[in-house]
């Protein structure tokens, strides 16, 4: 369950391998074991093929349907028709649903990517650092964390955003955007990748590495990391997804970019400025939720699947 | 046991000094003059007057004295439980314009998320057993739980109150009645609330059903599990053992969810213009009035804190290991 | 540990029984309408919204943010102003006369007025309140000009002035509520405003009843002195006003005959007026809604070129007013007269002159202007400042003002047709504000904003006095003169205007003519377009609403409107008879 915020659902939707134990297997029998399951797991395909979709119609939508979606020339509040430009049907102000839909896909994966990346960095860099080098550098980022995953994040990015609106009007545009919600949505990503570390730090390979004489970072790069390749994927997929869900929540609010169009801004608009749900135009705002329902559906189940594909004791038979 | 909550409530406390700190610092440090905007919004008004307003609001949010004395007076103010004022509000008290939304927020969230929890991991745990179950859990699970709120909402106030009309599609009581002890009255407050709890309770069982089938699962393979059945136990007992188990890590993310939730219920409430906590933090960010914004921050970070200092306490209750680990011994 | 299935399903069950009988008892209260048990009968109350923004807060009638109503349904005022005929009603004052000097008042109060706790209405109340403005919180510039205010007897009121503003008096005495003094003799001081006066002590005809954080309920007073006096009944026994939400949920509720009157701007309302929904406005066509106020284009004359008349002439022949009338606003606006100055004030308007000094939309001869003043076309295509810098000219109106940033894309795209770089910026409304205003150690920083501040009243003089106010005001405060023009002749004229009496026709027109020379000449502001009394009504529970063809009043719940015959509108609405 993740709903608006965060990315973590609970503790059931993010496994790490049982026992918190990366699977210590040699490189090229792992990747094509894996490979293997994954073209087996029902999951895996369904969720890639639905975010194929999704991104194919991001790509191809607006070379196909040329409309500027914010251009308020055509007939208003028309439901959905085969006629071009009216495949989704139209606002109350004469947009092409389509079109918006379309760029709005966009602008949806590209805040997931660059918000998600940027939490999975910050989350990354805190949890290894905590989780390796411990001591009292783990108890204060420790404590960095946990402030921060108390504060209700939306309330925060409220604050720094109307903050930011006054004195830099630039600053609400989607990069920026993305950058907020990539800074505020790492702690539980950070919790769960020191709780990783702490058991991975304490291996033998890891007292071998020392022994060689590698640096700590080096250590974390060239060691660590790579035994929970699987586990850091599947972290920065539910982050993909929670960025989303929190950009959406955010230009749903009234917070969101002033130009340009995203799936959550297509609801606000629908919302605020349209009566759609008094006028009775369900065209408009269903579409971007299904959009957000069926990407973030498919992130978390591809993230199941990823966890059946690399744990075998998940695994389907 | 001391110690255990002791370090709690210090991180709690150095959280809230810090939220409260940059809370504060947030309408002072703006740029610009919220007194002015609030002038500039009245209208009708002569330059005389123009002029006495602003004194008047300058005076009435203790704008006109040395920032330090602000901060103090803002601490003071605080633990007589004064939020200070609001400019939305045309300078009535923030904790006043809360109070008042604090009901209707509340109604929403406790039975929301207290039944979501049971419902949600009830069905999880009992789809865990049952495949045919499993098979229809699992699908609408997560599609539930990756529905924003706020879509959500929108979808079912179309369905059931614009098309369907079964139930009412905005306020928190109808606008032909006053609150009284009447029938009626009641249960038109309830209609009002029944849309904005469903939404609330449909997307956080889907969530609550997915966690708890998954751990479960994960319980039931685990390795206590495979040695009580090897050794002949009946399969109730081992379900309860898993469930117990499987139960901690839910009360925990119970404690994380508690900011999405909060969030979630802000885009519900807006949505369906129930006059809570949300509507009303919704009105101050259009409004721009950051002091009615502070003070709902603070009140929500206040009660976000309380919530898991509970959650740290029911997971004691719940989870005898940490109580013998308190004691010194090892679980 | 068995959960239950059991458990599971008896907890499905209770839920779709309660939300069964919970949906029963709300759709029924909703949809039939008339149920025994609502409060409010639907038949009986009038659902209103558009004046709220935020929760009611206070109800001190000397605060202008009090709630909708608390002047004019509450506490009422000595006259009554009709904007459209240009007529004064004695209305708790029987008669006001001026001596032959025209330096004494002499108010007639009504007898047989009572305050809502019972107490006679009388002269000392009056004093009293004239009294009150000597408090500077209150904000008012009566005691500048007015020497002594007296009651000779219980219903004698005598004012004596120095120097007399006799428009501005004028305005006090149909804007201004009465105060009883019983009530308010203690806290009459400079904490007066801090009071709330939640369920007050008026004269009007309805007194509170309840409000909450989202509305605001007042009830009928049938003790109200102008059902015998003036055999007038207001209707509705309750006022429910709505606090105002998303502009979507108003529009839905009055489609749905939930909301009665409607105050709000709703984009596209003149196709829903002719779509047959049952929803009328003011005119039945265009421009559908009364004017209320001018929107005019500030520009600031601090900064280059637009010191420079020339340029603001020709920027204002180079817009394209009839874009922003015919498409952002789908014809519920009229164009603004040359003069800025509403219709209701067309009387003092000088035609002939108007006609050859005033402007009118012409690319063609904008550029001639601009050319005649010397400013050179860039190889842009736009012209650039004398010096031969680049002209960029922003335009910044509040973020949200939907309207008006469409309005302000229009503009732009006009003027840029007449070689006039324009860049269109919509900024939070507390900056642009701040931009406007500037502070005690800086200028305003502006280059151009659309304003509508200056409302319909009684006279002209309002206009002027935020045309040409001086001393410039600098800071928070500043209401007046946001272009600030400087302009010594100009604002004497603007004095001798608020010192000629309202009577006087032929000085108001002499000098408004010297003024509006004075105008077209330098175009310190650029008027274009009247923005609308915006209301719209539902005639399923109630009809007969103000129309050019029915009743003539203003039909709106904002504050100042009451006293401008609003109040009137009350008593002319009838019930729809229920149907079979």
């Amino acid at each position: 369950m993740t709903g608006v915020v965060t990315g973590e659902p609970k503790k059931g939707l993010i496994k790490g391998p049982p026992g918190g134990e990366a699977t210590a297997v040699p490189a090229g029998r792992k990747r094509g074991e894996f490979l293997y399951f994954a073209l087996r797991s029902r999951k895996f395909l369904l969720a890639t093929g639905v975010l194929l979709t999704l991104i194919g119609i991001a790509f191809i939508g607006p070379m196909v349907d040329t409309n500027d979606p914010l251009a308020q020339n055509l007939l208003p509040m028309r439901p959905p028709t085969t006629e071009t430009g009216y495949w989704f049907g139209t606002t109350y102000f004469g947009e092409d649903v389509f079109a918006q839909f379309a760029h709005g896909l966009r602008a949806t994966f590209f805040v997931g990517l660059l918000g998600g990346g940027l939490a999975a960095v910050i989350g990354m860099a805190v949890g290894f650092t905590a989780g390796y080098r411990g001591g009292w550098v783990d108890e204060m980022l420790n404590m960095a964390t946990n402030v921060m995953l108390v504060i209700p994040t939306l309330a925060l990015l409220i604050v720094i955003s109307s903050y930011l609106q006054r004195s830099w009007p630039e600053a609400r545009g989607i990069p920026f955007e993305s950058v907020f919600v990539g800074l505020t949505s790492w702690p539980w990503a950070a919790r769960a990748i020191r709780a990783q570390t702490f058991s991975l730090r304490s291996r033998d390979f890891i007292d071998l590495a020392k022994l060689s004489g590698r640096r700590g970072w080096k250590i974390i790069a060239f060691e660590i990391a790579p035994n929970m390749s699987s586990y850091l994927f599947m972290t920065f997929i539910l982050l993909f997804g929670g960025a989303i869900l929190i950009a959406a929540s955010l230009d749903f609010i009234g917070l969101g970019p002033t130009q340009g169009i995203s799936l959550g801004l297509m609801m606000f608009n629908s919302f605020s400025y349209g009566a759609a749900l008094l006028l009775g135009l369900w065209w408009w705002f269903i579409p971007p939720g299904i959009g957000i329902m069926a990407t973030v559906g498919a992130l978390y189940v591809m993230n199941v699947g990823l966890d059946e594909i690399f744990n075998p004791k998940l695994r389907e038979i | 046991m001391r110690r255990y909550f002791g370090r709690k409530l210090i991180t709690y406390l150095i959280t809230f000094f810090i939220a409260a700190t940059i809370d504060w610092m947030i309408p002072r440090f703006m740029p610009g003059d919220p007194v002015q905007g609030l002038v500039s919004r009245t209208g009708g008004i002569s330059p005389e007057g123009s002029a006495a307003l602003v004194q008047y609001y300058n005076n009435l949010f203790g704008l006109d004295r040395p920032l330090y004395e602000q901060f103090l007076n803002f601490w003071i103010s605080l633990l007589h439980g004064d939020l200070g004022r609001s400019v939305f509000e045309h300078g009535q008290p923030v904790t006043q314009a809360i109070m008042a939304a604090v009901p209707y927020t509340l109604a929403l969230l406790i039975p929301a998320i207290l039944l979501s929890w049971w419902a949600g991991n009830s069905f999880g745990a009992l789809a865990a057993r049952r495949k045919w179950l499993d098979n229809a859990v699992l699908p609408v699970g997560y599609i539930l739980t990756a529905t924003p709120y706020m879509w959500l909402a929108l979808v079912l106030s179309f369905v059931l109150a614009f098309s369907l009309r079964i139930f009412p599609q905005s306020g928190g009581y109808g606008y032909n009645l006053e609150p009284s002890l009447t029938w009626t009255f009641f249960t038109d407050l309830f209609g009002h609330w029944m849309l904005p709890f469903l939404s609330l309770f449909m997307v956080m069982f889907g969530g609550w059903a997915i966690g708890m089938r998954n751990m479960i699962i994960y319980e039931l393979e685990s390795d206590y599990s495979r040695y009580l059945e090897a050794l002949g136990a009946p399969q109730g007992l081992v379900r309860k053992y898993a469930f117990r188990n499987a139960m901690l890590p839910q009360i925990t993310g119970l404690a994380l969810q508690l900011g999405v939730i909060v969030s979630g219920n802000l885009v519900t409430e807006i949505v369906f213009s129930y006059p809570g906590i949300g509507n009303l933090l919704f009105n101050a960010i259009k409004s721009e009035d950051y002091f009615l914004l502070q003070g709902i921050f603070l009140f929500i970070i206040a009660g976000v804190l309380i919530a898991n200092f509970l959650v740290d306490v029911v997971y004691v209750i719940v989870d005898p290991r940490t109580r013998v680990g308190m004691r010194g011994g090892t679980a | 540990m068995q959960v239950g299935k059991s458990r599971v399903l008896a907890l499905l069950a209770i839920m779709s029984i309660v939300a069964s009988v919970s949906a029963c008892g709300s759709s029924s209260a909703t949809a039939s309408g008339a149920t025994s048990n609502e409060t409010y009968p639907r038949a009986e109350t009038l659902y209103t919204t558009g004046k709220q923004w935020g929760a009611p807060s206070t109800w001190n009638p000397l605060d202008p943010n009090a709630a909708m109503g608390v002047v004019g349904l509450q506490y009422e005022t000595l006259f009554m102003y009709d904007p459209l005929k240009d007529v004064y009603t004695p209305w708790l004052a029987e008669s006001g006369t001026w001596d032959s000097a025209k330096t004494t008042y002499t108010i007639k109060t009504r007898s047989g007025v009572k305050w809502s706790d019972g107490q006679d209405f009388s002269a000392d109340d009056v004093a009293f309140t004239i009294g009150l403005a000597k408090i500077k919180a209150v904000g008012s510039n009566l005691w500048t000009y007015v020497t002594d205010a007296s009651a000779t007897d219980a219903s004698t009121v005598v004012v004596k002035f120095s120097n007399p503003a006799y428009q501005e008096w004028a305005q006090w005495l149909y804007n201004s509520p009465i105060l009883p003094k019983h009530i308010w003799n203690d806290k009459a001081n400079e904490d007066i405003l801090k009071d709330v006066n939640q369920n007050g002590v008026g004269t009007g005809p309805y007194t509170y009843k309840t409000a909450s954080a989202d509305r605001m309920v007042w009830q009928k007073n049938d003790s109200w002195w102008a059902k015998t006096a003036l055999n007038l009944d207001v209707k509705p026994k309750y006022i429910v006003d709505i606090v105002n939400g998303a502009n979507s949920v108003a529009l839905g509720q009055l489609l749905a005959g939930g909301l009665d009157l409607s105050n709000n701007y709703f984009p596209g309302i003149a196709n829903i007026v002719t779509g047959g929904y049952g929803i009328t406005t003011y005119f039945a066509g265009p421009p559908y809604m009364l004017s209320g106020n001018t929107a005019v284009l500030v520009p600031n004359t601090l900064k280059k070129p637009l010191d420079d008349p020339a340029f603001r002439k020709a920027l204002a022949t180079a817009i394209n007013t009839d874009d922003i009338v015919n498409k952002d606003y789908g014809n519920i606006v009229a164009k603004s007269d040359a003069t800025g100055l509403l219709p209701t004030f067309s009387k003092y308007v000088d035609t002939a002159q108007r006609d050859s000094l005033g402007f009118s939309f012409d690319t063609a001869k904008a550029k001639q202007m601009l050319a005649d003043a010397g400013y050179v076309v860039g190889s842009d295509g736009f012209v650039t400042n004398k010096d031969g810098s680049a002209l960029k000219l922003t335009l910044e109106v509040p973020d949200g003002w939907s309207d008006w940033m469409a309005a302000e894309s229009m503009i732009a795209a006009s003027a840029k047709l007449a070689g006039i770089n324009i860049d269109p910026q919509h900024p939070d409304y507390n900056t642009v504000v701040a931009d406007r205003n500037g502070t005690a150690d800086k200028a305003p920083t502006f280059d151009l904003i659309i304003n509508n501040d200056v409302q319909i009243g009684n006279t002209p003089w309002t206009w002027y006095d935020y045309v040409f106010r001086q001393p410039l005001q600098v800071g928070a405060a500043k209401n007046r003169n946001f272009e600030s023009y400087k302009n010594d002749a100009a604002w004497a004229l603007v004095q001798q205007l608020d010192k000629t009496p309202v009577e006087d026709t032929a000085t108001m027109k002499t000098l408004c003519s010297q003024l509006q020379k004075i105008q077209l000449t330098d175009m310190p502001v650029i008027p274009l377009w009247y923005n609308g009394i915006w209301s719209q009504s539902s005639n399923a529970v109630w009809t007969s609403w103000p129309s050019e063809k029915g009743a003539q009043v203003l039909p709106a719940t904002w504050n100042g409107y009451w006293q401008m015959g609003a109040t009137l509108m009350l008593t002319q609405i009838t019930a729809v008879p229920p149907a079979k």
